[in-house]
């Protein structure tokens, strides 16, 4: 990756993001924007977990820990601290990787379908703090009483429009950085580890200490994630740290393709439109999606757009196998 | 928490009774689903998310078999022989197609038919909760053993569950089948190249997981409320079992659900608020001292 | 270069796919009514039988040639339960299908999501099963167009405190255990019900209390735990399957031989008739009965439902949610439009016929938004129909006077 191509990737990043902007004025209706806004959010969270997943080998079952993490942090520190926005999102990525640090220190040393049941573990043990201290987080009942101050540089966050081209520019900021990290140095250890851990062991390259960056890394870009939800949702609900929120980035990945960066991205769309297309159509919502996952799962036995790559490039997804 | 309730419990011989059995019945349903969950991880690798549809499946079944014959025993047996069919289509159709996939890959294939079967129940059977009830022959009162509270039919259930566990050992233990699927859980390229067929092989371990859960399922059934979505949670605790109890040890996952079911009926009454999380807690405990639970082999 | 071919898709994919659902659709002639609920899971429940009982509704209006001469087209659609899906749910009702109000039948977590979208759109809601007393009694969660046509947690605590409390004096009842689902509503229901049962019987001992898990598959510790304690009485807010497990796995015991039980949630038909070995003699709440209040309106609906919903039984969802599609219709009506002020500025005060009411009709309380002046009581239960009996009618009076002083120590009025 030269700089020409990451100024070619910054290039596409703002036209997207313009062409984005621009949307609103030609199709009216806010529908599109909460899209938009639920997906910046969610892909932002699958490209953050793909990178574990995708690039480093490492099958994380409770990735969404840091996701809900996000939206508690961040609703917190706005309704009961008197931070600005900036600082309290400054702080929120703060809290997410010094919580990462910790959680990926236990977690790391194991090994495969281990790792992935510890982290899930961790994720049912956040989510049981989160329920049980009601006083806090108020309980399964939500944060509710909406978060104040969003106004940032005399820009209204409250207002629909506004938080829909943030979200937008949030989600291709948080994608180029992503983008940059897999293509350093540090991106070619990940995949190396992921290859043969021992090799790259072997090779100079300190294993645990790539993995637990890594894995701060993913949870900071996750909680930036669960930040765009909590200025979506107004607050943070405990269904955002629980299981089944790791479940839609693991689908999300899967569907769209561990072995391409843009892989999660699309596979979020697909998981949304599916989510809202359906439900609109049929109320056995399960059936519909469980045959539909089932269809591709065992049809293209991979990912939308790394099913894509090799019919269109031939060239062998990397990912994982 | 409640410290003083807990040594006052674990002091009078009618708690002590009444809490023990309590736990074993808890402990011992969840063995026979755990049970099957641990055999095909050990022997196939495969990690079978959907193993707590195969108990709903099996409560549904044994639910309908009672309300249609009026036999309790019959509905238990239905439920374990349909699972075990269920189980085998399962293997064949589904699972066989990604032996060797990523973990993911499996996960959302489960996810899939846990998503596709929550739905056929509750098209099936209703929305609504449907209850078995007890039936007729075990309409009896409880009994009292050292002024401890004793249910016969609880009784009944521990003694059934010991038996199907009891059975399973001596199976694999002995006969020629067994031996073979425990070769297979060390080494399935050498039981192939043996010239054992390990298709038909992977097919009876799904079928005899698929039956444990079943039967759990039935037996649970004039106690437990059956609903669309029931075996979400006895997914994640037999989870926690076969994990403490290291996957691929049934032997483990025998001590570690009756450890867990002694844990919820002694928990309750020290951390009235916390049981849940302490399960979490010895979890991850136990996962970070040793990777592979309290009985697994090293697997890397 | 294959993240180039990814990129390309990502924009086919964007241009070609989204845009379908949210193509702006004309808005047609007929009054479109948004419904939410959950469809799907474990409680589905709460939509099917909310749905059972508001579609024949809109089926009657509409044969009678509509809503201001326009025909009623529900719009339903599923939340999960989710209070982010929820948001969103209600968001593109109005917004994208062009809903002109909103009957909003979630659960509690759901339908405070719901109000604060409703107070960002402005059009006319109705909340068909939310309980929790704070939806409406807090002002500060209050909307102007928003408003809750269901029972009511501190009516029915005080109510249930009342009759429990005679019932404690009668029997001398003073040791008290509590067994309650885990979580806000649990919790809330518990505390307040033991708030009133102390206002009118103070020298009641708590002397243990279970908290299970939602949907927890098996009771038994908690009620060896009970049966240790050895209480006089014990009262549960458990409901549904939760409540129906707790009740086999409690005659395994011999649970309620062993103490007077008390359990709000039990009065409700599906409940009632799926519990087999109902134990006689439990308190409860009638949820929805058909023979409570023993009307031949009542009657009539209950023969009605059965009928239009394939011989399903009504719930209590079923009840408040008919009575939400009943005060839409006289509130459109009297106000001649569907907008959300005018509409709501018909609703504040209304008082229409209803079969749920023991005087034949409920209101709309203006000041707060809620329904008042429903059927509530406490009766026995029996094994066979009509299952509860003796239902003793609460006081509205009473329920006034002390929900008055309820708002007043939480700082509402």
């Amino acid at each position: 990756m030269g700089r020409a191509h990451t100024l070619r990737d910054i290039a596409i990043g703002c036209l997207v993001v313009a062409v984005l902007a621009a949307i609103p004025w030609m199709l009216p209706g806010k529908a599109f924007q909460d899209f938009v806004i639920r997906c910046a959010s969610m892909a932002l969270f699958a490209t953050s977990l793909n990178l574990l997943v995708g690039y480093t080998g490492l099958s994380s079952f409770g990735h969404g820990l840091f996701y809900g993490l996000g939206t508690y942090s961040f609703a917190l520190l706005m309704q009961k601290t008197t931070v600005s926005l900036p600082l309290a999102f400054l702080l929120t990525l703060l809290i997410s990787a010094a919580t990462a640090v910790v959680v990926g220190a236990i977690c790391i040393r194991l090994r495969l379908i281990y790792f992935a049941f510890v982290t899930l573990a961790m994720q049912m043990l956040a989510h049981s703090v989160i329920i049980s201290w009601v006083g806090l987080t108020g309980g399964d009942q939500g944060l509710q009483g909406g978060i104040p101050r969003r106004v940032v540089a005399g820009i209204d966050l409250g207002n629909q429009y506004n938080l829909y081209v943030f979200s937008a520019a949030m989600l291709v900021i948080g994608l180029l950085l992503m983008r940059h990290i897999v293509a350093t140095t540090f991106g070619t250890s990940l995949r190396m580890i992921r290859d043969n851990e021992t090799r790259a062991a072997f090779l100079g390259i300190s294993v645990w200490r790539v993995k637990l960056t890594v894995f701060v890394l993913a949870a900071v870009f996750a909680s930036a994630g669960g930040m765009v939800m909590s200025l979506f949702v107004s607050g943070a609900y405990p269904e955002l740290i629980n299981w089944p929120i790791s479940g839609d980035a693991i689908f999300a990945i899967v569907m769209g393709g561990v072995g391409s960066f843009l892989g999660p991205t699309v596979g979020t769309m697909i998981l949304l439109l599916l989510n809202d297309v359906v439900t609109r159509q049929t109320e056995y919502y399960g059936l519909a999606l469980g045959i539909i996952i089932l269809l591709f799962a065992l049809g293209l036995r991979r990912g939308v757009l790394d099913f894509v790559t090799e019919r269109l490039g031939g060239r062998p997804a990397g990912g994982i196998h | 928490m409640d410290l003083d309730a807990l040594l006052d419990c674990v002091t009078t011989s009618s708690c002590v009774v009444t809490q023990t059995v309590s736990g074993l019945i808890v402990g011992m349903l969840l063995f026979l689903v755990a049970a099957g969950l641990t055999l095909i991880f050990g022997v196939l690798k495969i990690v079978n998310f959907a193993h707590g549809t195969f108990y709903m499946l099996g409560a549904y079944l044994a639910y309908s078999v009672f309300v249609g014959t009026g036999s309790y025993v019959l509905g238990v047996l239905a439920g374990g022989a349909g699972m075990a069919v269920f189980g085998v289509v399962f293997e064949r159709f589904l699972i066989r197609r990604v032996y060797g996939a990523n973990v993911l890959m499996q996960l959302l294939i489960c996810y899939a038919v846990v998503l596709i079967c929550d739905d056929l129940v509750k098209i099936v059977w209703g929305p609504d909760f449907r209850a078995m009830g007890m039936p007729p022959e075990f309409q009896v009162p409880p009994f009292f053993i050292a002024g401890g509270v004793v249910p016969p039919f609880y009784l009944v259930l521990i003694a059934v569950t010991l038996l199907i566990g009891g059975a399973l050992g001596l199976g694999l233990g002995l006969t020629r089948v067994g031996k073979t699927i425990r070769a297979a859980a060390i080494n399935p390229d050498m039981v192939s190249a043996l010239g054992i067929n390990t298709t038909l092989l992977y097919s009876m371990v799904f079928a005899v997981g698929g039956m444990l859960a079943g039967l759990a399922g039935g037996l649970a059934a004039p106690v437990r409320s059956l609903t669309p979505g029931m075996g979400f949670s006895i997914l994640i605790e037999s989870f926690i079992v076969t994990v403490i109890g290291g996957m691929g040890s049934i032997a483990g996952a025998l001590i570690a659900a009756v450890v867990l079911g002694l844990i919820r009926s002694f928990g309750t009454i020290g951390f009235p608020l916390f049981t849940e999380g302490l399960m979490y807690i010895a979890m991850i405990i136990i996962l970070v001292v040793k990777p592979s639970g309290l009985f697994g082999k090293e697997i890397v | 270069m294959r993240d180039r071919v990814g990129r390309r898709t990502v924009l086919v994919a964007s241009a070609g796919l989204l845009a379908t659902p949210w193509i702006a659709r004309a808005q047609s002639n007929p009054i479109k009514i948004g419904i939410q609920s959950i469809f799907s899971g474990p409680i589905a429940l709460l939509g099917t039988s909310s749905r059972g009982g508001i579609q024949p509704e809109i089926d009657r209006i509409n044969a009678a040639g509509g809503l201001l001469g326009r025909q009623i087209q529900p719009v339903y659609r599923d939340s999960k339960g989710q209070p982010q899906e929820a948001a969103r749910v209600a968001r593109e009702l109005v917004n994208t299908d062009g809903c002109e109000i909103l009957l909003d039948a979630e659960a509690s977590s759901g339908a405070f999501a719901v109000q604060e979208v409703v107070r960002d759109l402005g059009v006319l809601c109705v909340h068909s099963n939310s309980e929790t007393s704070s939806l409406t009694a807090d002002p500060k969660l209050r909307v102007a167009t928003a408003f809750r046509s269901t029972r009511q947690g501190v009516h029915d605590a005080i109510v249930g405190g009342a009759h429990s409390a005679k019932v404690a004096t009668e029997k001398k009842l003073s040791r008290w255990a509590t067994c309650s689902p885990d979580y806000a509503f649990g919790r809330d229901t518990t505390a307040q019900f033991l708030e009133f049962l102390k206002h009118f019987k103070p020298d009641i001992e708590v002397v243990s209390q279970s908290w299970p898990k939602l949907g927890q598959p098996d009771f038994t510790e908690v009620i060896t735990k009970i049966l240790q304690a050895r209480p006089q009485a014990l009262y549960s807010a458990l409901y549904a399957g939760d409540l129906s497990a707790f009740i086999n796995q409690g005659n395994v015991y011999a649970l309620f031989g062993a103490m007077q039980v008390f359990v709000p949630a039990m009065g409700d038909l599906p409940v009632l008739t799926a519990v087999k070995n109902l134990p006689p003699g439990i308190q409860s709440a009638a949820r929805y009965l058909p023979t409570f209040p023993d009307t031949p309106a009542n009657a009539a609906w209950y023969a009605q439902y059965r009928k239009a919903n394939g011989n399903d039984y009504p719930t209590n969802w079923s009840w408040e949610s008919a009575t939400a599609m009943r005060f839409i219709e006289a509130a459109v009506t009297t106000a001649g439009a569907t907008d959300g002020k005018k509409a709501a500025a018909a609703l504040e005060g209304l008082t229409i016929d209803s079969p749920f009411s023991t005087t034949g009709k409920v209101t709309m309380r203006a000041e707060d938004h809620t329904l008042i002046d429903y059927a509530i009581g406490w009766g026995t239960t029996v094994p066979q129909p009509p299952f509860v009996t003796g239902i003793e009618p609460g006081d509205w009076g009473q329920i006034f006077e002390l929900e008055t002083e309820w708002k007043k120590k939480n700082g509402y009025i």
